[in-house]
């Protein structure tokens, strides 16, 4: 296999220390970076043409460099756009030259805002994902499942377990995750495999997902151990039933926050974020378990209330929190506080992360927040339009490990 | 190390006739123990500080307005910079604006070299009172 | 003298201080010394988030990395300069002066320390590159050694 070749569109990477962390990302997953190669002429011929002329000559080079992708100049095989964190004019440049390459070419696309503290790591999942949109798209195409397979996906806070046969699901469960992915991995998978009636030596193959991949492939000989951001995709899609065509994916995790585009159900455009508590599940957990209520409770209590009632000055997980607690303090009730809180996620998650993609439809919410109504009805009026919650959209990243390892079969 | 590697770029106005070619036989003979690279734009040097001072001297004197030199952080062929490793880095772009920008130069430093070096910073322009806009506009309804 | 030149990787500037007598201040001899320090293997140009926390020194925590990351390395080189050099409008700043903020920041440290410094108009022709150069002779002609 060639290794792949990621083209590099950024500003200031290398003055702020970044750079050896972002190609350290690439080499780890078999790619390379590579700058797509330009002159001067074409800068200037580059900016006249895309019509956004930034004052900083970094962005314009960025602007020619995608240019010369568009125009196939220069091969690659996918696109990595990042900018400084915070750099107003380098963001308005990064999200219009995703646009531009989305729509100019075929290449996946990823882009990154950055501080001084990045590191390989962060990178990782992002930069595998890219070489698996480029290296396994025959993968990806399968649409139905065959066989007897099983999925599994360790996540930060939930491990779940899929069995499928000949692409129904027939066997299921999930559990918080522990301390020993490997140990609460086997939990699931065997009572997902007495749901199902089936046993060990039944399964033809099996794929992993999620946090805890390598560990848990690892540990079951696993066929496929693959990123979320693909895997998920496939799962959300075959749940939905919309496998063709475009949609958008928007599954807020525990610890982090996927937004991904597809088409035919393969990924070409995501953001994933992960700095924040205040914009993640673990956010509506910590509310609920202030407010002494379960997690199933808060968001049907949410759907019942009204956000605006109890005001939020943070969108803090640490401050935010105390605003909910003094509005109950204030006699405001559960329902409009369960509201808010669930209004402060979908809002952080708009603001954050949907901004970096174009949303396409329908959008389809999934992962375990999607169960939590009120946050889905918040995500709708934050978004205008009522998300698709399919049927066990907690399982996506189990059931798409299941639909693809049986593309090993 | 930086006290001791000096590499310079060399770079040949576009208005002059001489080749890196000829630059780079010349510099060879201008000095010994001297590392030289051939380029599209003149040539690359690199030696001591001391060494790499003298050539740059001497260039000056024989090619007095044609051959321009800067300083190079990296040393010649380093990977970290080299084009063939990822693509150009986004100095070279720099490199080739200036490149264009050369002839300009040369022909200022011939004019003061001829004594016809005599300059008048023309006054800046302003934008026109917004009194004789209006009138402007009003002259053509 | 120690003559800084903004843009701080320019040839024109470079050569012209150097052929005037004078010792140019630029981003490749920084980097130089950034590269060449063998303890360091963060390629290509070994700047490290040291660096980027150095250069909170002259820009705070909300202004962007690649702008601290600048100005940790040409901060003490306008603080060393006798003197600077301004292209004012040079359409060529591409690489280490690829970011606009860093150029202003940069200009504004010149003007701050109180140095004599020359602000000269990039030039479009050869009436205005006879300015250009002119000035550029007489400025580092004056300038006591």
């Amino acid at each position: 296999m060639s290794t792949i070749r990621i083209a590099q569109l950024s500003c200031g990477t290398e003055y702020s220390g970044v750079q050896f962390e972002i190609e350290s990302a690439a080499r780890a997953v078999g790619a390379k970076i590579v700058y797509p190669d330009v002159s001067y002429s074409q800068v200037k011929e580059a900016l006249d043409r895309f019509g956004f002329k930034p004052k900083s000559t970094q962005l314009q080079l960025m602007i020619a460099r995608a240019m010369s992708l568009a125009d196939r100049k220069f091969e690659a095989d996918a696109v990595f756009i990042t900018t400084c964190f915070r750099c107003a004019e380098a963001a308005l440049v990064r999200n219009e030259l995703r646009r531009f390459i989305q729509e100019n070419t075929r290449l996946p696309v990823v882009t990154y805002s950055f501080t001084e503290r990045l590191k390989a790591a962060q990178l990782l999942t992002r930069m595998e994902a890219l070489v698996t949109i480029v290296t396994r798209k025959e993968l990806l195409a399968r649409e139905r499942q065959s066989g007897i397979t099983a999925g599994i996906d360790s996540g930060s806070s939930t491990t779940k377990a899929v069995i499928m046969e000949n692409n129904k699901i027939i066997g299921k469960d999930w559990t918080p995750s522990g301390a020993v992915v490997v140990e609460t991995a086997e939990q699931v998978l065997a009572n997902a495999m007495k749901e199902a009636g089936v046993e060990m030596k039944d399964i033809e193959a099996m794929g992993t997902t999620g946090y805890g991949r390598f560990t848990v492939g690892k540990h079951f000989n696993c066929k496929l151990i693959q990123e979320e951001l693909t895997v998920n995709s496939k799962g959300a899609v075959w749940l939905a039933n919309r496998q063709r065509g475009e949609a958008t994916i928007i599954d807020i995790g525990g610890m982090d926050n996927k937004a991904i585009t597809v088409r035919d159900g393969i990924p070409d455009n995501f953001t994933m974020g992960g700095i924040c508590a205040g914009a993640s599940g673990r956010f509506l957990q910590m509310t609920a378990n202030r407010l002494k209520i379960d997690i199933q409770d808060l968001g049907a209590m949410a759907v019942k209330g009204n956000w605006a009632n109890a005001k939020m000055n943070s969108y803090c997980s640490v401050f935010g929190i105390q605003d909910l607690v003094t509005s109950l303090g204030e006699g405001k009730k559960f329902e409009d506080v369960a509201a808010a809180a669930c209004h402060s996620v979908a809002e952080q998650v708009y603001e954050q992360q949907l901004q970096e993609i174009d949303v396409r439809h329908p959008i389809i919410e999934v992962g375990g927040t999607s169960l939590i109504s009120g946050l889905v009805k918040a995500v709708g009026e934050v978004l205008g339009e009522e998300p698709i919650v399919p049927p066990h959209s907690q399982y996506i990243g189990a059931v798409g490990g299941a639909l693809l390892s049986s593309g090993f079969l | 190390m930086s006290e001791q590697r000096e590499t310079r770029i060399l770079m040949i106005s576009p208005d002059s006739k001489l080749t890196p070619d000829q630059l780079v036989r010349a510099v060879h003979a201008m000095v010994p123990e001297i590392s030289i690279k051939e380029t599209c734009y003149g040539c690359l040097v690199e030696g001591t500080r001391e060494t790499v001072k003298k050539v740059v001297e001497q260039v000056r004197q024989i090619y007095r307005n044609e051959v321009f030199s800067k300083r190079r952080g990296y040393p010649q062929g380093d990977p970290r910079r080299c084009r063939a490793q990822h693509g150009t880095r986004p100095g070279f772009t720099q490199l080739e604006a200036e490149w264009e920008c050369l002839p300009l130069i040369q022909y200022a430093l011939n004019e003061i070299d001829a004594g016809n070096g005599a300059y008048e910073v023309p006054a800046e322009k302003k934008p026109i009172p917004v009194k004789e806009m209006k009138d402007i506009c009003e002259a053509y309804r | 003298m120690k003559v800084f030149i903004d843009p701080p990787n320019s040839m024109v500037l470079f050569d012209l201080v150097e052929r005037f007598g004078h010792e140019p201040l630029s981003s490749m001899a920084v980097i130089q010394e950034k590269i060449d320090n063998i303890e360091v293997d963060m390629p290509p140009m070994n700047v490290t988030l040291d660096d980027v926390v150095r250069g909170l020194k002259y820009a705070g925590v909300e202004v962007p990395s690649g702008i601290r990351g600048r100005m940790s390395l040409w901060g003490p080189m306008i603080e060393a300069a006798d003197a600077a050099i301004i292209i004012d409008n040079a359409p060529f700043s591409f690489g280490c002066v690829g970011c606009d903020r860093s150029n202003e920041l940069t200009k504004y440290l010149i003007h701050r320390r109180g140095i004599p410094a020359l602000t000269v108009k990039y030039p479009t022709d050869e009436a205005e590159a006879k300015i250009m150069v002119g000035q550029i002779k007489d400025f580092l002609g004056g300038l006591k050694q």
